[in-house]
Parts: C-alpha cells; sequence; structure tokens
C-alpha cells in the first residue's frame, strides 16, 4: 500500500520527523518497506534568474547566459532556447542532477564555452510536452528554492506492508486512524455534503442479490449528466502517488473513493445498461451460468467458470463481481449517465475467482480481506458528490441500498488476568482501554472485584492460573465493542494483540521460561546420525546437499527399476520438468555434483551426502520418506605430493569408508557380497549387509550411467539406510582386555585360484585355527612373474595366542600345519616360497 | 731406562695420541694400543712381576695411577667425540620444516548443517528435544490445523509444490491435491502437540519448498528450524527472553534484539524479530539497507485456535513458536553472496568450512 505523506497529514496530524514516524509504524505492525521521496528526479533543480543573455561566439542558436541560483556567484550556462529575456526566472538544472529520463547534467564545454547547468523545458523536466522553449516561471517565483517544492511536486510515499489481517489498513482513512492510535493525537476523517436532484434513483433501477451470503450488501448510486474528461490535476496526483493510472475523471473518482476509504467502488455507463420493461436499469448479482462469458476492461474475452460471482443485467454478465468490469459498459468519452456501484462481496469468492482468472485487481485485493459493508454508503455518497462537482453531474436522489443484513455489533470481554497471562507483564487497565478507544473500539471498564466476573468463565480455573495476582486484578475485565472497520477482531486474543502490539513489545522485560520436567536431549537416532556424518568425515569426504526434486528421467538413466507396486512421488507444479519429482536415490543430484566438479577443473572429488528419499504407491496420500546416507569419491584423496604419490581412488577406497563406519558403530557381521545393480560396472558392485540385512549398495558407477550424466570415470558410490545402520550398531559393548601373554605370528602364501575369495580363505583358516587363532590378517595379493596365469597369492600373517597361558612351540606347529593342510585341500591351491 | 721412566714415556704418548683421536674408531684403536691384551701399557704391566720386591710397590703403584688417568682420558675423549657424532647426526637428519606435511584426506561440514546443529545444541541446554515430521505433508497439517483460512495466498498452487495423491480421489477444492511439500516446517507442532501433552519444548529442523526462482537470495528449497513450547505460564516475556538469548548465541553477545508486531495464522500475538547490524552496529548502512537491523525470523504466542485443533485447553496452557531460516543466518553471518551456492555441490566452496 502506498501512502501519500502530503494526503495522510491532511486527516491525521504527523508532528515527528520521518524517520522516527517510520519507526513508529514499524515498531507498531506496519511495516514500511520503502520511504519514496516524490520529486528526488528534482534534486539540484533550483529556480533561477537569467541576469544576462549573449550570443554565444561560436553557434548562431546559441545563447550564454549568466544565471542567479541564489549562490555566491553567477553561472554561465549555455542555452539552445529562443524564448526567453534576461530577468527570466527558470528552471535550472545544476551538475549532479539527473532528469526524468536518466540525463545526468554534468559541467561541460558547450563549442568551446563552459556551461556549468541546463536551463529546463517543460519536456525535460518530465512535466509536459512542450519543448520548444524552457520553461518561464513568474516572476514572484523564489530564486534559490528547489524547483520541486516550489512546484508541490516534493512528496514522501511510504511503501506499506499490509498484513492480511488489516483489510482496514489498505486506505489512506485506515492508516490515518491506525496513525492516531499509534501517535495518539485526534483523526479528522473526510465528510462529505450531498446534494440530490431529480427522480429517484430507485425509480431508475432496481438491484436483485440471488444469494446475499455471496453479496451481503449493494448499493447503486445514480449520477446523471456527466462530462468524462481529463481529470484535475489535483486527482491525478494523487492517483499516481498511490501508484495507480489516471485514466478519467470518473474512474479517477472510484479510484480516488477507494484509496480514500478502501471502499471499491464502480462506475457503470448506466447508457449501456439493459433496461427492463419499465424502464429501470436492472442490475442483478448472482452466479454465472453454464457457457457465459464477459469481456474484460482489458480487453480479455473471459469464460466464466460457474462458481463466478457476476454483476448482471437483463442480457447477461456486465462485470466479475469486485474484480473487474466488463468492457460493453466502461465508461468513455461518450457516457452521460452514471451508474455507481459500492457493494460488499464474499472474501473467499472474490479470492476464488481473482486466482481462477489469474486477475489481481486493486478492487479484488481489497475484497479478498473483506471490506467493510457498514461503509459502502459513505463511500458512494463521497464519490456522488465529487462527480457533481468535478463532471457537472447531477446526483439523483436517494441511494438504492440492498442489505439484507446489516452487522451486528460485535462485544468482547477482555479479562485483565488474561491479558498477563498472554504478555508476561501487567498493563495497567486504563493504558489497555485507552489503547483501544484509539483503535476506535467502545471500552466499558469492569475493574471492581467479586459480581465483575465475566460470564461463562468458571470461577475454580481462575485462581491457580498462572499470571494471577490477586482476585480483584484477575475479575477486572473490559467489555469492548469493535469496530466495523476491524472484521479481524473477533476473539479476546485479538484485542490482547491489539493493545500489547500499540503499548509496545520493547516495553516487555524478557524473561525465560521457569520450566519444570524436562531435558535436552537428542535420541540415539538423532545423536547417531550426527556421528554417521563426524565419521564420514573424518574419512575424508565433505557434506554436500541436494534438491530434493529431481529429473523424472533420472531413473531411467541410473536403470534404477522400482517395484511394480510403487511409484516416485510427482509434483504436480514443478518450477521445471527437471525437477519434476521427488528424488528416489541420492545418487543421481550427487552424479550431478560430480559433473558440476569436473567441469570446472576439480578432479578430487569426495562427498556425501544424508538426506531423505521418497516414493509413494498406489492407495497412499503421503509418501513414505526415508533417510539415507550416499557418498561418491572420484579422483584421488590428495594431489601429488612431494612426500606421497597421488593415488587414483578405487572401489576399496569406498569400501574402507564404510569400513570406517562399521568399525566404530561396531556393526555386527559387517559384510559385503557381490551383485548386479544396473547402475554399478559388473564384477565392481556389492552390496552391504550388517547382520545379515542388506542395509545399502557400493561400487563402481557403471560407465554408460557416467557418460549420461557427463562424468568421467571411475567414479565410486554407496548409499545406505542409515537408520538400519545406526540400529544394528552396538554402541554398549563390553571390554576386551589386551592380552598379557606373547603371541607367535607365522606367514602363509598361497597360490589359488583366481575366482577364490578373500572371505572364502579366511573361512577356512578361522576354522581350523580354532581357538588358537587369534587372527589373520591378508598383507599381500600378487599376480605376476612366478604366479601362474589365471591364479593369485595371498599372504597372511596368522597371530596365534591363547588368553591366559604362553603357547608351546609345539602347539603352534600342530595347528598351523593343519591350517595350511585345510587351506591346500578347499582350494588345490599350492604354497608359495 | 727404568720402569719408572718408562711408564711417564708411555703415559705421555697415550695421552698424547687420546687427543690427536679425531673420532670414536680412532680412539678405541688408541685404548687397544695402550691397554689391549698386546697393548704398550699391559706389557710394563706384565713386566713388573720381574722386578724386585722393594722396586714392584712403589712402580705398580705408579703403573695404577697411570692406568687409571689414561682410562680416564679415554672416557672423556669418548664421550666428547659421541657428542660430536649426534651432533653431525642430527645436521645430516635436519629437515626443512616448511615443507607440507604428509597430506591426510579430511573431510568439512555444510554450512547448512553446521549452523543447524549450533542453533539445536543451543536449545538443547535449554531443555528442548528435537522433533521430526515428513516433508511431503497434508494440507490439513501444513495450513488447515495452522488456523490458514482456505483462501489463504499461501495455498495457491503459485506458492505451494503439490504431489499426486495416489488415493485416486480427486481432490475437491480450489487447490490440485491434498498433499504436498511442506511451506514450513510449522506442521510439525502440530503433530507433536498431537502425540504428546504439555509441557513441551521441541526444535524441529528440516527441509521445506516453496515456489520461488533460485536466484542469489531464493531457492526452492530451504531449511527452517521450528520451535515451540507449550506449558503453563507461558509468557511473550518468555518468547522473548528465548530469542533474546538464542540470536546472541548464534549472532555474538553484543548484539541487539528488537521485535516487530506482526501477523501469522498460527500465532498471536506475531511479531517478526530483527538483529542489529553487525556490519555498522545498527547504525545503518547498505548491508541492512540503511535500517540498523536485519530481519531473522518470525515468532509469536500459539494461536488458541491452533490449541482447538489438538484439543489442549487454551485456559490452562499457553505456548510459544518460532521458526528460523537457516539459510538467511548462513547469508547474513557468512556472507554468502549467492544462495544457489549452497546445492552447488563445489568441493572448492565445501571445502572452506
Amino acid at each position: 500500500m502506498r501512502i501519500s505523506m502530503k494526503w495522510l497529514t491532511e486527516l491525521v496530524p504527523v508532528s515527528v520527523p520521518v524517520p522516527e514516524f517510520v519507526d513508529r509504524l514499524d515498531m507498531t505492525g506496519t511495516a514500511v518497506e520503502t520511504v519514496h521521496m516524490v520529486g528526488d528526479a528534482f534534486e539540484n533543480v533550483v529556480i533561477g534568474q537569467i541576469t544576462k543573455k549573449d550570443r554565444h561566439p561560436n553557434a548562431d542558436k546559441l545563447w550564454v547566459t549568466a544565471v542567479d541560483a541564489g549562490e555566491d556567484a553567477l553561472r554561465a550556462i549555455v542555452c539552445g532556447a529562443q524564448n526567453f529575456e534576461a530577468g527570466d526566472r527558470v528552471a535550472v538544472a545544476l551538475p549532479g542532477a539527473v532528469l526524468p529520463g536518466g540525463f545526468e547534467i554534468k559541467k561541460s564545454k558547450l563549442r568551446g564555452v563552459v556551461s556549468e547547468g541546463m536551463n529546463c523545458s517543460a519536456k525535460e523536466l518530465g512535466l509536459g510536452d512542450d519543448h520548444d522553449g524552457i520553461l518561464i516561471l513568474p516572476e514572484d517565483a523564489p530564486i534559490g528554492t528547489p524547483f520541486a517544492e516550489y512546484a508541490g511536486l516534493s512528496d514522501i510515499v511510504l511503501e506499506l506492508e499490509v498484513t492480511p489481517n488489516r483489510p482496514d489498513c489498505l486506505s489512506v482513512s485506515g492508516i490515518a486512524r491506525e496513525v492516531g492510535a499509534v501517535l495518539g493525537v485526534p483523526v479528522k476523517l473526510p465528510a462529505t455534503t450531498l446534494d440530490e436532484a431529480g427522480p429517484a434513483a430507485a425509480e431508475q433501477c432496481h438491484v436483485r442479490i440471488e444469494d446475499d451470503r455471496l453479496c451481503p450488501r449493494y448499493t447503486a448510486r445514480i449520477i446523471k449528466g456527466v462530462r468524462v474528461g481529463p481529470s484535475p490535476s489535483w486527482l491525478a496526483e494523487r492517483v499516481v502517488a498511490a501508484g495507480l493510472r489516471p485514466v478519467n475523471n470518473i474512474v479517477d473518482i472510484t479510484n480516488y473513493i477507494m484509496l480514500e476509504l478502501g471502499q471499491p467502488l464502480h462506475a457503470f455507463d448506466m447508457g449501456m445498461l439493459k433496461q427492463g420493461l419499465d424502464g429501470k436499469a436492472e442490475i442483478i448479482v448472482r452466479l454465472a451460468a453454464e457457457g457465459e462469458e464477459l469481456t474484460t476492461l482489458d480487453g480479455t474475452r473471459r469464460e466464466l467458470a460457474p462458481r463466478t460471482l457476476c454483476i448482471c443485467d437483463l442480457d447477461g454478465p456486465v462485470a466479475l463481481a469486485g474484480v473487474m468490469g466488463g468492457q460493453a459498459t466502461e465508461v468513455s468519452d461518450k457516457t452521460v449517465d452514471i451508474l455507481l456501484e459500492s457493494a460488499s462481496f464474499d472474501a473467499e469468492s472474490i479470492s476464488r475467482t481473482s486466482r481462477q482468472l489469474g486477475l489481481i485487481s486493486e478492487s479484488s485485493m481489497r475484497y479478498e480481506r473483506t471490506v467493510d459493508r457498514s461503509g459502502c454508503a459513505a463511500a458512494a455518497d463521497r464519490a456522488a458528490a465529487l462527480m457533481a462537482e468535478i463532471a457537472g453531474g447531477e446526483v439523483a436522489t436517494g441511494l438504492v441500498d440492498v442489505f439484507p443484513e446489516p452487522l451486528a455489533e460485535r462485544t468482547l470481554t477482555l479479562r485483565l488476568s488474561r491479558l498477563t497471562q498472554i504478555i508476561g507483564a501487567e498493563i495497567p487497565a486504563e493504558e489497555a482501554a485507552s489503547i483501544l478507544e484509539r483503535l476506535g473500539c467502545s471500552v466499558e471498564k469492569h475493574l471492581g472485584g467479586a459480581g465483575a466476573r465475566p460470564e461463562g468463565r468458571p470461577d475454580d480455573s481462575s485462581d491457580d492460573r498462572p499470571g494471577s495476582r490477586s482476585g480483584d486484578y484477575l475479575d477486572a475485565h473490559l467489555k469492548v465493542g469493535t469496530p466495523s472497520f476491524r472484521p479481524d477482531l473477533e476473539r479476546e486474543i485479538d484485542l490482547i494483540e491489539e493493545v500489547l502490539r500499540i503499548y509496545g513489545m520493547g516495553q516487555i522485560e524478557p524473561t525465560l521460561p521457569a520450566g519444570r520436567e524436562r531435558v535436552g536431549l537428542l535420541t540415539r537416532g538423532q545423536r547417531m546420525r550426527e556421528h554417521v556424518g563426524a565419521l564420514l568425515r573424518a574419512a575424508g569426504l565433505s557434506e554436500t546437499m541436494t534438491y530434493s526434486f529431481t529429473d523424472p528421467h533420472d531413473l531411467e538413466l541410473l536403470g534404477f527399476e522400482l517395484p511394480l507396486d510403487e511409484c516416485v512421488v510427482e509434483i504436480l507444479n514443478p518450477m521445471s520438468v527437471e525437477q519434476g519429482v521427488m528424488r528416489r536415490t541420492l545418487l543421481g543430484g550427487l552424479l550431478r555434483m560430480v559433473s558440476y566438479n569436473q567441469c570446472r577443473g576439480v578432479d578430487n572429488i569426495h562427498l556425501y551426502e544424508t538426506g531423505t528419499v521418497f516414493w509413494t504407491a498406489p492407495g497412499r496420500r503421503l509418501a513414505k520418506e526415508r533417510e539415507r546416507v550416499a557418498g561418491v569419491l572420484a579422483g584421488s584423496w590428495n594431489r601429488q605430493q612431494w612426500n606421497a604419490s597421488a593415488q587414483g581412488l578405487d572401489f576399496f577406497d569406498g569400501k574402507g569408508v564404510l569400513e570406517t563406519l562399521a568399525r566404530d558403530l561396531a556393526a555386527p557381521k559387517f559384510k559385503l557380497r557381490p551383485t548386479a545393480l544396473p547402475w554399478l560396472q559388473p564384477g565392481r558392485a556389492a552390496e552391504v549387509l550388517v547382520s545379515g540385512d542388506v542395509i545399502g549398495w557400493l561400487g563402481d558407477v557403471h560407465p554408460g550411467v557416467l557418460k549420461k550424466f557427463e562424468c568421467s570415470g571411475p567414479v565410486i558410490a554407496f548409499e545406505l539406510e542409515i537408520d538400519r545402520l545406526i540400529r544394528s550398531s552396538v554402541i554398549e559393548r563390553s571390554v576386551v582386555e589386551p592380552p598379557r601373554f606373547p603371541a607367535v605370528s607365522f606367514d602363509l602364501a598361497v597360490l589359488v585360484e583366481e575366482k577364490t575369495t578373500a572371505e572364502q580363505l579366511v573361512q577356512i583358516i578361522t576354522s581350523a585355527g580354532g581357538k588358537l587363532l587369534e587372527s589373520a590378517h591378508l598383507f599381500d595379493v600378487y599376480r605376476g612373474t612366478g604366479v601362474p596365469e589365471g591364479k593369485k597369492s595371498m599372504a597372511f600373517s596368522l597371530t596365534y595366542r591363547l588368553p591366559d597361558r604362553t603357547l608351546t612351540s609345539k602347539e603352534v606347529e600342530a595347528v598351523h600345519s593343519k591350517i595350511v593342510r585345510k587351506v591346500l585341500a578347499a582350494t588345490g591351491g599350492g604354497l608359495r616360497s | 731406562m727404568g720402569v719408572t721412566e718408562e711408564l711417564d714415556r708411555l703415559y705421555g704418548e697415550a695421552l698424547g695420541a687420546i687427543e690427536a683421536a679425531g673420532d670414536l674408531a680412532g680412539l678405541d684403536a688408541v685404548r687397544v694400543s695402550v691397554l689391549g691384551k698386546k697393548g704398550s701399557l699391559t706389557q710394563v704391566l706384565k713386566g713388573l712381576g720381574a722386578l724386585s720386591a722393594e722396586e714392584r710397590p712403589i712402580a705398580g703403584k705408579v703403573a695404577n695411577e697411570v692406568r687409571a688417568t689414561i682410562e680416564q682420558a679415554l672416557e672423556s675423549r669418548k664421550s666428547l667425540l659421541e657428542q660430536d657424532a649426534l651432533a653431525a647426526q642430527f645436521t645430516a637428519q635436519a629437515v626443512d620444516v616448511t615443507l607440507p606435511g604428509r597430506g591426510r584426506p579430511v573431510g568439512s561440514r555444510h554450512l547448512i548443517s553446521a549452523i543447524t546443529a549450533e542453533v539445536i545444541e543451543i536449545f538443547l541446554g535449554l531443555g528442548y528435544q528435537v522433533a521430526e515430521g515428513p516433508q511431503v505433508e497434508l494440507d490439513y497439517y501444513n495450513f488447515t490445523a495452522l488456523n490458514h483460512t482456505p483462501q489463504h495466498p499461501a495455498r495457491a498452487a503459485t506458492d505451494t509444490f503439490y504431489v499426486r495423491d495416489m488415493t485416486g480421489k480427486g481432490f475437491d477444492g480450489s487447490v490440485p491435491s491434498d498433499a504436498l511439500l511442506r511451506t514450513h516446517t510449522s506442521p510439525v507442532q502440530v503433530r507433536a502437540m498431537e502425540k504428546q501433552d504439555p509441557p513441551i519444548y521441541i526444535l524441529a529442523p528440516g527441509r521445506v519448498y516453496r515456489r520461488d526462482i533460485a536466484d542469489p537470495s531464493h531457492l526452492p528449497q530451504f531449511t527452517q528450524i521450528e520451535g515451540l513450547v507449550v506449558d503453563e505460564g507461558i509468557t511473550f516475556a518468555d518468547l522473548k527472553g528465548t530469542l533474546d538469548h538464542v540470536v546472541k548465541a548464534i549472532f555474538g553477545s553484543e548484539r541487539k534484539t528488537r521485535f516487530r508486531p506482526h501477523f501469522f495464522p498460527f500465532t498471536e500475538p506475531s511479531a517478526e524479530v530483527d538483529v542489529s547490524c553487525g556490519i555498522c552496529d545498527g547504525k545503518g548502512c547498505r548491508f541492512c539497507k540503511q535500517t540498523g537491523w536485519l530481519e531473522i525470523l518470525g515468532c509469536g504466542m500459539v494461536d488458541p485456535n491452533v490449541f482447538g485443533y489438538v484439543d489442549i485447553d487454551p485456559e490452562r496452557y499457553t505456548g510459544f513458536a518460532f521458526g528460523l531460516g537457516i539459510e538467511r543466518i548462513a547469508a547474513l553471518k557468512y556472507n554468502i553472496p549467492d544462495l544457489r551456492m549452497l546445492v552447488e555441490g563445489d568441493m572448492r566452496f565445501l571445502r572452506q568450512f
């Protein structure tokens, strides 16, 4: 809402300086978004007198003038106009001025003569089209005065953020009332004296409302014999200051009154309305019928949805109620008689129509926040009076007013105990009452003791209520009648807000809740999620964040097949097709980040994300949501260093990261099992198991997938169900005492077939080793010279130890040779020496 | 030459040789040549037995003194040479300490999750617990139970992401579906109050979604932290005190806060909270658009209508709620020029934190 300070101060005195005024508004709930200094465009434009006019030495058509701009010295200004004489007063743009259109004035040389400014034409000042010469001002124009001030062009326009609960603040009067309450000063609202003449309006038109829930009030006034033309400048200025475009005197008056009082008005060209047989214009407020259409003022032909509220004449719709008028009945140069509508419409209905048609007007914006229906008549009277005054019309006698159910006055009870209970500080009853009165409420004070208890409040609930001080204070209350222009004041809490708002939130001393029965603790799951993140960072991965929405083709690109009974969560109104569904896996987003980095020359990529994946199924309303942790690795851990080579990351770097997690969380029976997944390279794909359950996967991303995501490989990726990992982890575990007896170690290197896995060998070794074998540590896998094709050598360091005594060499030799025997027998392999 | 003279000569020679030994090996050679089995002094000592009974004790005493002195000289020369050797070794092993260390990979935390954790930490200290809720939400929890009117503009499909409802029933209303991406973390308030009786002290961090085009100051997905307190005796003053504490904990104790009345459908009275600008110290500068203040959160007392939806007695219990935008804090605290950097995953950005 744009409010002109010039206009506002006609209704309410604002004696504080603007910055303080802005602050007071801000701190009482009317946020000031911007302060526009209208006339800023004329900064450095002052009134000057041309004291001398000489021919330019080097140009026939130019003059060199000496201008007194109220400064110590005269200014030399080169001027091309011919319409002036020495002694004329003119508007002078000094260097630094930026004229409308962005033309900046600088000290310059024109054909060899220095010019220290410009004598302006009306066009250059943006005040008209006259470019024939400079603007000559009256003889009494005070020299040195800023031009904007002299021409009455300076104003301050405040751009206010009006919250949806305050429809009353969408007008200058409403803001004036608010300002009156905030500053504690009297407000003078506009009054109207209306001269009526001729036949009664009721004899010239008839109004019928089909559903008074959708249109609780419709008033019509008739103004005959108007001359439609441009508005006087004061009226056009007001309309422009509010950010609207001047149209003609009639339309500008309807807009002016809407801006002044908050009541949207519509002027119909009465001659264009279909008359009934009785010769009366017929106005019917009803819902659009199937197939009806209307061409609105903006020239758009619109098909009307069945629940659209319309203003109709006997032929059909002539306006979209509360949103926009129709083109056919629009006020034009030829219009003579006006039918002026001032009505009230249902907020929800207007809001629906406006949204359906994608049409937001000054009118719909007000109606959808509720317009005070008690104000319809006053607004109509005021507009009619102005039309008579400005457009020379004659106002027909009487107002046609269909108002089936006038608003009942609302009376609320404000318990002072409740005020204290909510606010936490005692605001004196007198102060609260005064604030509410300033806001336009009527207040009856009931500050006595017993007997003053408000009705409907059980007596027993009061005394143990926090905030109670004494019986007297508790019982005290205010009976508050709320004004019709404040539809938001419906409940006691609304009054409490008003009192606090005007009293000042800053005046309330801050306290901390005196809590009982509460402890600040994370759940185990929440704590462990944090911990998983910390482990991944310690393992070298950096945390990232991707969008939850993703391209619907992602799953296809990954080859990810949804189970038959599952589907992706589809966004009905995405920002773009590429963000059309909720992600089913974190992998797609992470691969895009790999590509993003690689495109920018960043090749060493170690990223993880913990985030939600989504899916749904037929019959479900809400999605299934699961928390996942996923990571991608590409390049190497570090750049080549002077003391360490940069090794390319591979599958086992990924596995190492998972092992770090598993070791720290003591995930039972953590292991990888070969698997086939469409987005992983065959032979380098594994599912991750904990306690025999699959909790995720790890592998090299399939080169085909990498190509589709524009990544260079290899990229190692994993994704785990974080909650299953956490659930299986064993945080509380018994201590194992460090061994006190010495161990014996033997190495064992066996030549085995390529297909023999490390896991198989360890199983054979551990089962043959029995309790004497403490550990079997694989320290080498070798292929090459000395190892036949198709085979590999795997070397283990076997450690033997008993917890309670030293082993004899005989015992160790016996078990070691048993292990060797079993391994050889099971693998068919040989020892490698 | 008598034995004594012989010893004198040997003594002189030995000390000279010891002094002349340049390293430990040379010194050891001297030791062997004097004190070894065939050493010069050993030979003299062996010859003592051949002396007369009168000469023997005198010569023996002299010989022992000579030997002790030589041994002492050997010892002290040895320790000196050892020190020299160690010093030489140290010189040889010295490193250029300005060479880079052997790199260990270490990851960094994403700014948003770091700030979220920081805020949670502050509230754990105030006795709050962390609550969670779904990101795909029902209209009921996101709007209706939070006292939004059916025509509230936030419900518009231009503002809120709606998702396909898989029940197959068409949704009868002006919005396309009954299921949506939550537009704030506030639905967690309703879910928490449905599940739990007061006292309630919870914090609900999480992702939220609004149909904003991604630009330097907007993302269609961002992070909020919701707070909710419902208890007996909770007042607006408590809300002020709590947020004052939190804002100072986040931005620094020298910063000031102010509460500006505002409107939210689910709180009343409602306020927006500003923190004093850290760049100009509240005097007004370009960063704070000359106001001296930066808006950081919205808050208010729980509206009695919301209590009505979850069946909590608004006469007995009062409460407050607030919502903090983490990206907003990140932008203010870390001067992020463009919020899109947060979701690009550029390693060079991520590794800064």
